[in-house]
């Protein structure tokens, strides 16, 4: 297919319907493909506005756009008309601070985060090192997912010491770091790096049996809600459980918002979408256990009933 | 390597003769990397290489039962 000089046209003037045009799949609120999320990720970075235009929506505009820049994937980024690139291109430009020129934004340079190894996690780092010259890279995604990983230094990054290593993190990475903490700890199978970010927004917690048994044990302040029916409950039930029926919703509601609470069901199903429930009403110590009162039997105590 | 990375490998040739040319598998069915070595990319940017790469394979690239969905990485260098 080739376009007509009538819908060039029409793309001229689509590609300068504001300084920013993203031609993705999907909107910018639900991206229905990782590389126009990663775009809009980008691009809500900059702080800049931004206008999208789904291509799923209209056939014409998906083969054609592709046909007016010469480029065969979506997304495509244009300012100020100008096609700029696809996801790769883009993420480059803003690793290298291009992107941010071209959109005539200042970038505030971004403050070195403050973080903090831990021993062991610093030697778990240092045996691991091939001696590649290649450096530690902690990234962290929009919705605080983690990747830790050794790979080359690259334009812009924001350079860390911690624990006698160097620590890489891309612009946005860092911005969403401070304070945050590298352990490694015990795990079933060996050890784990475990991230501990204040910046993080309030989730709910997983717990396990053996952890709420050893909380109990040193008579740590919890509320425990079990949000089975009172006939499972009549089944097997953990000490201290408060049942969430009315009167339980009622008492839960007047708690303290910083009240660790902790939900419990048969299986940990039920309880997580309460504790979800929870959170949203701006609880922030909120916890789930994990696998229910079936998996205490089995871990903690087998005097409670399996049913 | 599978019948369409052959393909895409040929298709590169085609268009850039002189060019070291690695075409592997990507994140799922349709996804793939490339890496393409030649001087042509000499003096050109990221947008204009990784164009004329794309523009060799663009053809395997279009409409929906197209065989090639996604490339996940797409590296040019000169050497």
């Amino acid at each position: 297919m080739s376009l007509s000089d009538q819908q060039r046209e029409q793309f001229d003037v689509l590609v300068k319907k504001s300084k920013v045009v993203l031609f993705m799949k999907g909107n910018k609120h639900f991206p229905q493909c990782g590389f126009s999320a990663q775009v809009i990720g980008i691009l809500k970075e900059t702080g800049v506005p931004f206008e999208t235009i789904n291509v799923l929506s209209d056939p014409a505009v998906r083969d054609g756009i592709k046909e007016y820049s010469s480029w065969p994937t979506i997304p495509q980024l244009y300012v100020d008309g100008e096609f700029l690139g696809g996801c790769d291109i883009v993420k480059e430009m803003y690793a290298a601070g291009d992107l941010q020129k071209k959109l005539g934004v200042v970038e505030k340079p971004v403050a070195a985060p403050t973080i903090t190894l831990d021993e062991r996690a610093a030697k778990a780092i240092k045996d691991a090192d091939d001696g590649s010259g290649e450096h530690l890279r902690l990234e962290i995604g929009a919705e605080f997912q983690y990747e830790l990983y050794f790979g080359p230094k690259q334009a812009g990054d924001v350079e860390v010491q911690a624990s006698g290593l160097t620590v890489l993190f891309d612009k946005a990475s860092a911005k969403r770091a401070d304070g945050i903490r590298i352990q490694w700890v015990d795990t079933a199978d060996g050890g784990a790096f475990k991230i501990e970010n204040p910046n993080e927004p309030a989730r709910v917690k997983s717990l396990t049996p053996q952890e709420l048994k050893k909380w109990m044990d040193e008579g740590r302040k919890i509320e425990l809600f079990d949000v089975r029916s009172a006939d499972e409950q009549k089944q097997a039930q953990l000490e201290g459980a408060r049942l969430l029926d009315d009167a339980g919703e009622k008492y839960l509601t007047a708690l303290d918002k910083k009240t660790t609470l902790v939900f419990q069901c048969h299986h940990g199903m039920r309880s997580r979408s309460a504790a979800e429930r929870f959170l949203r009403q701006g609880f922030t110590n909120v916890y789930n256990l994990e696998g229910g009162i079936d998996a205490w039997s089995q871990k903690v105590d087998a005097k409670v009933a399996r049913y | 390597m599978a019948a369409i990375e052959e393909t895409m490998k040929a298709a590169i040739l085609e268009k850039i003769p002189d060019a070291n040319v690695v075409v592997g598998p990507g994140s799922g069915g349709g996804h793939f990397t490339v890496h393409v070595v030649s001087p042509v990319f000499e003096g050109k940017s990221m947008l204009e290489s990784q164009r004329l790469v794309l523009g060799a394979i663009a053809h395997l690239m279009k409409g929906d039962g197209a065989p090639v969905h996604a490339i996940d990485s797409l590296k040019t260098k000169t050497s």
